[in-house]
């Protein structure tokens, strides 16, 4: 696993490492990886993917409000917000 | 060296339902900010999504007035990115399987018609708004937007200009207004779209590299947009440069495209199905059910108006083209008798001045119950024709109530027999020589009389009752 | 009068019998609570609240079926009002607005939930490891792993603090910890139990499930967690049976599947000796056990570490310090407060997981990954509905050994094996039971059995009737309180 591959998915999930963490993650996931190369044993071709174990379908619900204004208790809990507003550093589009 | 332009065009319909997409939370408009967001919009940790049907429905109903395949098997995939506006960290969309397959739709430009292909048209939820001005070095999120249900319409590229482009999207709103799944209101943000758009020289079979340009909510910023985007990539390429495929915003006051230039045009969105949400099967009893129930189309409405209200076909179908309009034209019809009135002044009057202002009716001042009133005080001759047109204009302004306007303009028609003979008389003793010329049988003098008793009357004397009157007072 | 290593049921017994008042055990539980600090099991208490239930239900008798059973909640389940952390940094001042349904229900049932149990970090681990609390250590031993992810709710129960505690199972993280405390601990098919209020690690995998000191309490609570849930579109409609009524019924003539590619030779013959003795037992009740084949067996930990991870990449792209949960300080501009809050927030094991995940779904890999994980594991559960045409249950050692040593295992792989016997219920989403079977140096082993779906009440009744005739699950650990 290359650094710059690395250095991709970890920006895909907004996760940094310091120098000395970064090797020990590459090697890490460089053997994880290897580890579930292991799948190609096994020729899959027609095979319809899982994905999920139930075999059913869903239920929908009705279009009717049933949700309650909770503004000040979330507004409240938040890292940074005022009165109205979640609030984070200005983004520059 | 001839190019040829290639537009597709990716429209973003707010589904018109009262709640979310996966949550109970309601969807008004304009609402204080954070007060319609429901633990699920949130995006709180253990929460889980619950697919609204109505918003299937809507999404059905459109498949089936574009002749689309409908899948009545629907999934939802994840697309993953991070941004404030999107709580979760990721959406919930229809990759693989949209609810509403291939379909198409008819477009007019300047009296040609054109077919234009849909891809596909899938479900999604819209992210919340983020406010980049209003406070000092922040930006503000507000989620009351966030699982609103969109429904996105994807057109094969097939539009060819700017005008193509305008057509196509005028007759995606006309459509989702008539059927009911969309308030078709774009400065509310009701409905969005993104372009994509690339050039060829006409002889060459491979496609440009396109540029997409995103979130446009107006006619006339589509036009412009398309235009400076075509014009900048032909000069680029005449150049010898090439096209960066790349997102760009549309400045409509600088009337420009810019980069968006933003990490975000390098994500990878890492779709996969949602493991949250089972696939949703809509029954052949939901479907009929839907087909039945298809609210009328323009064409329908059309051949309906010419018959119920005697219109004449042209006038018909520009009444029939714009729900608001045919709204307008019912419900005015209610309140007074005179149909052919009505039509008259909402293909004239009302039209041309949409048309100016390229607005749509629900973003006039125009309600119906006062433009019912309008042509009742026509009808019941309080004012004149004339006079109207200027309280419209006035109604157009300012919304003001017409019986209000008349009021305090002193408009009201003066139909008086005694008042008008009195102004006659008056003007006739006035000028002794055009009576004498239009006796000795200059006959178009007699509009000079008219013209002089609405002028002494400020335009508010009943014209019918002037000509009477100075038919009587001349013609003995 | 001790309630120490009490069953939910001998509990109930003496609160009925008056042999014990609701706040008189209340206050007994809160002792042991206090006496058992060093096993590190809660990360919040809830003594003020649960001591007032108590004191509450003792003026006003409920008739309730839990009514004053004091039980723990795994800290992976939202509680209104009640810190909830899930582990992690992340969330160390969340409280929660909503509760899960699972705790409603428990405490409709008439529960009083004494606190919030320590865990693997956001469920990903097998030893109880990973917390950002401390290790939870294991009442067995000294610095022994008790296992994870539930490794605070085993501890809890197998100590005797607790008749109850509530778990969650995605890779093995309820049978796990069970087996490595010498508990019992049940997980249900998938959709039996809500995911309301249940922060999501794997979503195709999670599920909630009873952990106790029998089958007969871990029947009691079935009944009363699962239900069907218009909040949860995943949670099954089938009916619910009463999981205690059969407990009782004969096992004699039922078949019991040995897998064959679980080639049980590679492990510790010690273990295997326990395993055999198991099924020495068994026979001696009438079942006979039938060689089966599941010959994709063996690629359920490698699909399960691509599916697993790929969901919680994506489950937990929602802690980003913008709406709630921890925010790093002073971020200059949004990808320092996303990278730093998150990269502060979660700790290493989790990081591994989401770019693991987020590798097996990005452009390029998906379908080499994660499309082919999820091909196999289809694979992997037509394996099990063929074995279920000619087996009612299927047996496995329910880990390669007993528990071992805080600190011993660093490579991650190898901690991921841990859950060879597990995993493939969870991929295949069939209920599945560890019952405690034998010792090894004093140390617990389970047996796990694994049914066909929405066969919980055959589990509880073939785990039960082992537990009639034996007596490994009444065995309790040295009382080391400090």
């Amino acid at each position: 696993m290359d650094k710059e591959t690395v250095a991709t998915i970890s920006y895909l999930s907004r996760l940094a490492f310091d120098k000395q963490n970064e090797e020990k993650i590459t090697r890490d996931l460089e053997n994880i990886i290897k580890f579930v190369d292991q799948l190609d044993s096994i020729d899959t071709s027609d095979i319809e993917p899982l994905k999920s174990p139930l075999e059913k379908t869903a239920k929908t619900r009705e279009d009717k409000i049933s949700a309650q204004n909770r503004k000040e208790q979330f507004l409240k809990n938040a890292p940074d917000a005022n009165d109205d507003y979640f609030l984070v550093p200005r983004v520059v589009e | 060296m001839t190019w040829e332009t290639v537009i597709g065009l990716e429209v973003h319909v707010q589904l018109s339902t009262k709640t979310k997409l996966f949550s109970g939370a309601s969807t008004t408009f304009g609402s204080e900010p954070n007060t319609q967001v429901d633990l699920i919009d949130l995006g709180l940790p253990g929460v889980l999504p619950v697919a609204n049907k109505e918003a299937f429905y809507k999404a059905i109903r459109f498949g089936l007035a574009t002749n689309a395949e409908i899948n009545q098997v629907s999934m939802f995939d994840r697309k993953n990115y991070f941004y404030p506006d999107l709580p979760k960290g990721y959406q919930i969309t229809q990759m693989e399987k949209p609810i509403v397959g291939t379909g198409s739709i008819l477009i007019n430009v300047d009296g040609a018609e054109k077919l234009i292909n849909i891809t596909r048209a899938h479900l999604e939820e819209d992210a919340g708004k983020s406010i980049h001005d209003l406070f000092d070095g922040e930006t503000g999120v507000d989620l009351n937007r966030a699982g609103t249900p969109l429904l996105e319409i994807v057109s094969e590229p097939e539009i060819s200009n700017a005008k193509e482009a305008v057509a196509y999207f005028k007759a995606i709103h006309q459509l989702v207004t008539f059927l009911d799944i969309c308030d078709g209101n774009m400065a509310q943000g009701s409905m969005r779209c993104d372009v994509n758009v690339s050039v060829k020289k006409i002889d060459d079979k491979a496609l440009g590299t396109r540029a997409e340009i995103k979130n446009i909510n107006s006619f006339k910023f589509i036009e412009r947009a398309i235009n400076f985007e075509v014009a900048r990539q032909i000069k680029r390429l005449e150049k010898g440069e090439s096209i960066i495929q790349e997102t760009r915003l549309y400045d409509s006051i600088k009337n420009e495209t810019r980069s968006m230039r933003s990490k975000e045009a390098a994500n990878d969105y890492r779709y996969f199905p949602e493991p949250d949400l089972l696939p949703v099967v809509i029954s052949d009893k939901e479907l009929e059910e839907i087909r039945i129930t298809l609210p009328e189309l323009p064409k329908q409405k059309e051949i309906r108006f010419i018959e119920e209200h005697s219109l004449e076909e042209s006038e018909a179908k520009i009444l029939a083209s714009s729900k608001a309009m045919a709204n307008l034209f019912e419900d005015a019809s209610t309140k007074t008798k005179d149909s052919n009135l009505i039509a008259k002044w909402l293909v004239g009057d009302v039209s041309a001045l949409l048309n100016k202002e390229n607005i749509s009716i629900e973003e006039s001042n125009l309600s119906s119950v006062n433009f019912a009133k309008l042509i009742e005080r026509i009808s019941d001759k309080t004012i004149s024709g004339k006079i109207a047109k200027s309280v419209l204009e006035e109604i157009w302004v300012s919304g003001n109530d017409v019986d209000l306007i008349i009021q305090e303009k002193g408009l009201v028609q003066i139909q008086d027999e005694s008042i008008l003979e009195d102004i006659a008389k008056k003007i006739i003793e006035a000028n002794p020589d055009q009576v004498n010329a239009y006796k000795g049988g200059k006959e178009k003098l007699f509009g000079f009389f008219v013209g002089q008793v609405m002028k002494e009357t400020q335009g508010k004397a009943n014209p019918q009752g002037v000509n009477e009157v100075l038919k009587k007072l001349l013609d003995t | 009068m001790s309630i120490q290593f009490k069953t939910i049921k001998e509990l109930s017994s003496m609160l009925q019998s008056k042999e014990v008042s609701n706040y008189e055990l209340l206050q007994e539980t809160f002792k042991l609570v206090k006496s058992y600090k060093h096993l590190n099991a809660f990360i919040t208490l809830n003594e003020e609240n649960a001591l007032k239930k108590a004191r509450n239900l003792d003026n006003n008798t409920s008739d309730l079926s839990l009514s004053g059973i004091p039980i723990a909640q795994k800290d992976l389940f939202v509680t209104k009002g009640l810190r909830t952390t899930c582990g992690s940094n992340m969330l160390s001042n969340f409280i929660p607005p909503y509760s899960a349904t699972v705790i409603e229900n428990l405490e409709n049932a008439g529960c009083i939930s004494i606190g919030k149990t320590n865990m693997d970090e956001f469920a990903m681990g097998s030893s109880n490891e990973t917390s950002f609390y401390g290790n939870v250590n294991n009442p067995w031993g000294e610095n022994l792993v008790p296992g994870g992810s539930s490794g605070g709710s085993a501890a809890v129960v197998a100590a005797g603090i607790v008749p109850a505690a509530t778990g969650t199972d995605t890779g093995g993280s309820i049978r796990q910890p069970a087996s490595l405390c010498g508990i019992t601990g049940i997980k249900p098919t998938y959709g039996r139990i809500s995911r309301w209020g249940m922060i999501a690690f794997a979503s195709s995998l999670d599920q909630a499930g009873p952990m106790a000191r029998t089958a007969e309490d871990c029947a009691i609570l079935m009944n009363e967690m699962c239900s069907h849930d218009n909040k949860d579109t995943t949670s099954l409609d089938e009916t619910i049976p009463d999981f205690t009524k059969d407990l009782d019924a004969p096992v004699k003539g039922l078949k019991i599947g040995i897998v064959k590619e679980f080639d049980l030779s590679k492990l510790d013959s010690n273990v295997v000796k326990v395993f055999e003795d198991s099924k020495k037992h068994y026979e001696s009740l009438g079942v006979d056990f039938v060689e089966v084949s599941l010959p994709n067996i063996n690629l359920s930990v490698p699909t399960y570490y691509v599916v697993a991870p790929a969901e919680c990449s994506s489950n937990l792209s929602r802690f980003d310090g913008v709406k709630f949960g921890k925010r790093c300080n002073d971020p200059k501009d949004l990808e320092d407060l996303y990278i730093r809050s998150r990269s502060e927030g979660f700790g290493e094991e989790v990081k591994r997981r989401i770019l693991i995940g987020s590798y097996v779904l990005s452009a390029g890999f998906y379908d080499a990954y994660y499309k082919k994980a999820q091909q196999v594991r289809r694979l992997i559960k037509n394996d099990f509905d063929n074995a279920f045409k000619h087996v009612d249950l299927i047996m496995s050692p329910t880990t390669r050994g007993t528990a071992f040593e805080a600190g011993s295992m660093s490579d991650p792989i190898q901690m991921y094996l841990e859950d060879l016997f597990t995993v493939p219920a969870n991929l295949a989403g069939l209920p599945g039971i560890s019952i405690p079977s034998g010792y090894l140096d004093s140390k617990p082993l389970g047996i796990q059995l694994i049914g066909n779906s929405l066969q919980e009440s055959q589990l509880l009744n073939v785990a039960h009737n082992f537990q009639m005739t034996s007596d490994w699950h009444l065995r309790t650990p040295p009382t080391r309180s400090k």
